[in-house]
């Protein structure tokens, strides 16, 4: 057994040098019972807190319980999935939901690239000012699609249109957030290169900043158009048309077989977009 | 005794280290030079299993280094320390974290993971730190440490690790001298004091001279000369860098010649 001379113990700690060690740094070697105590009320506290907060939004076993089998009742209507000689209009609504969201993305990306440079502390060095552009993100941030959605098709009626709109506003602050603190993080050591040849500052940007940033920020735009498909089968629900506007009418008249369709073929239509968005993705990051 | 026979590993088409055999008894302090890319890296991290041999064997007082998998390979890994060039610490934990994950391979349980080391590992840690002058530093994180601090702090989680080998991979390229001087130093009192086998990859062919009593010369994969500082003349270190290479102040004429005939 050669393997037994590594495997044997450590040495042990003599009490001489547990003394030395004590020593040099008595807090470091044993936590202080006040330490120890903190940390327990700590976890205790956050404990309390989430036990209170369930209990507030009525996340309790029993109601756990007692939806579980209402939703078997649910999934027994949903099969067999069933399109009612649908197809071809379920898979047209899809298009147009898919529609919506790249053309909400491109819109959203054009919109939040100025915005993005702007918002970057790099870019807009005022304390101040970066200050007020970046809050004005968070205030727009906090909109969500469907307020907008609910706002837009009030002043252009019904359809895809107030649809896209909404989803370039919602994505407007949200990538810009994200653009900017992807100019932010940007290593500056390639620009401070390109100054050091003469370049002005727009050729720093031009040579140094973006072929480091623009990878980060079209897996960000890709991620985004991910996301959105998701949110327009919802704005479809409340009168943007597509999809969602398909599965709310087949959920009004309890036709849950053909809910199952359009869910299955959703989410299949998500999952390639999803595939297809991470291999593009990681060949911009990485290639 | 740590014994490598005909070892070979390949990246793709290239060959990093090619049939090399070498025997290096315990004890002893190994200075390996070369060009970047001569597979000085490589070598180290065959013998730490961070890579894979293709072929040959690995041994170490005769365990079969290269065979070893799971629990064996990691408490194998906890023997032989890696001291790195860039440190490779978690730079946004503090430094008494970084030094206890050098105890991590004898460790049990969940413990760890929430941070809770035992207080004589704690204790353990505290004094490496003291003896490499890096104690008031035990509770700031890593990153705020100038590069010589940082490689301390690496130097003192190898030791943790409780080792019979460290394993160092170009330790100080990225120190200034003052700082690469005392890295040094700490290596070699570590391999006297505690009889702890050192390899340490290097650049700096005087500082090779200066702390290594064996030196081993690398170029394409190869081992191309073994053997004392004195051993190294002139021609034996072209043959290493596969160039002319002036060494030392002695040789400013030949400097001022060289330079001349490129102008």
């Amino acid at each position: 057994m050669t393997t037994s001379a590594t495997l044997a113990a450590p040495p042990q700690v003599t009490a001489h040098q547990m003394q030395v060690a004590r020593a040099i740094a008595p807090h470091l070697v044993d936590t202080p019972l006040a330490v120890q105590i903190r940390r327990l009320a700590l976890w205790i506290g956050l404990s309390v807190i989430f036990v209170a907060l369930s209990i507030g939004v009525d996340m309790t076993p029993a109601t756990f319980a007692k939806g579980l089998s209402k939703l078997a009742d649910f999934m027994a209507n949903m099969f067999p999935p069933n399109a009612a000689g649908g197809e071809v209009r379920i898979l047209q609504a899809l298009a147009a939901t898919f529609a919506m969201a790249v053309a909400g993305t491109f819109l959203g990306v054009l919109g939040a690239l100025p915005l993005g440079l702007v918002g970057a502390k790099t870019f807009v060095a005022n304390p101040a000012l970066h200050f007020l552009i970046r809050r004005s993100f968070d205030v727009f941030r906090a909109i969500p699609a469907l307020v907008w959605a609910l706002i837009l098709i009030v002043a252009f009626g019904l359809g895809p249109f107030g649809g896209v709109i909404a989803l370039a506003l919602t994505d407007i602050p949200r990538l810009a957030k994200l653009y900017a603190e992807a100019i932010e993080n940007c290593d500056p050591r390639a620009q401070e290169g390109i100054r050091a040849t003469g370049g002005q500052r727009r050729a720093a940007i031009r040579f140094g900043l973006l072929p480091e940033v623009l990878p980060v920020m079209a897996s960000q735009s890709l991620y985004m158009l991910e996301s959105n498909f998701r949110n327009a089968a919802i704005l479809g629900i409340v009168g943007a048309g597509g999809i969602g506007f398909e599965l709310e009418e087949r959920i009004r008249i309890f036709a849950f077989d053909q809910v199952a369709w359009i869910v299955i073929a959703y989410v299949l239509c998500v999952m390639v977009l999803d595939l297809v968005s991470e291999k593009i993705r990681s060949r911009l990051v990485h290639g | 005794m740590l014994e490598l026979k005909s070892v070979t590993k390949r990246f793709g088409s290239t060959q990093a280290v090619q049939d090399v055999s070498l025997q290096i008894p315990a004890g002893s302090m190994v200075g390996i030079i070369g060009r970047s890319g001569a597979g000085k890296s490589t070598l180290l991290r065959l013998i730490n299993r961070l890579c894979d041999t293709n072929e040959g064997a690995i041994t170490w007082h005769g365990k079969p280094v290269t065979e070893l998998r799971g629990k064996a390979l990691s408490q194998w890994r906890a023997t032989c320390g890696m001291v790195f060039q860039q440190f490779n610490l978690s730079p946004r934990l503090d430094v008494l974290t970084n030094v206890l994950i050098g105890s991590l391979a004898r460790q049990r349980g969940v413990g760890p993971m929430l941070k809770l080391f035992p207080a004589e590992e704690r204790a353990r840690a505290i004094l490496e730190l003291h003896a490499l002058g890096m104690s008031h530093t035990a509770l700031q994180r890593c990153c705020t440490l100038s590069g010589g601090q940082q490689q301390r702090v690496a130097i003192a989680r190898t030791l943790m690790q409780l080792p019979e080998i460290i394993l160092a991979d170009e330790p100080i390229a990225s120190l200034d001298p003052a700082n690469a001087q005392t890295v040094m130093e700490t290596l070699s009192t570590i391999n006297r004091e505690r009889n702890i086998t050192v390899l340490v990859n290097l650049h700096a062919l005087d500082i090779a001279r200066r702390f290594c009593p064996r030196i081993i010369g690398m170029a394409d994969g190869q081992i191309v000369f073994d053997g004392t500082p004195d051993d190294l003349n002139a021609s034996v270190v072209d043959a290493i860098y596969g160039r002319h290479v002036i060494e030392g102040s002695g040789a400013r004429d030949e400097a001022q010649e060289l330079l001349e005939a490129v102008a």
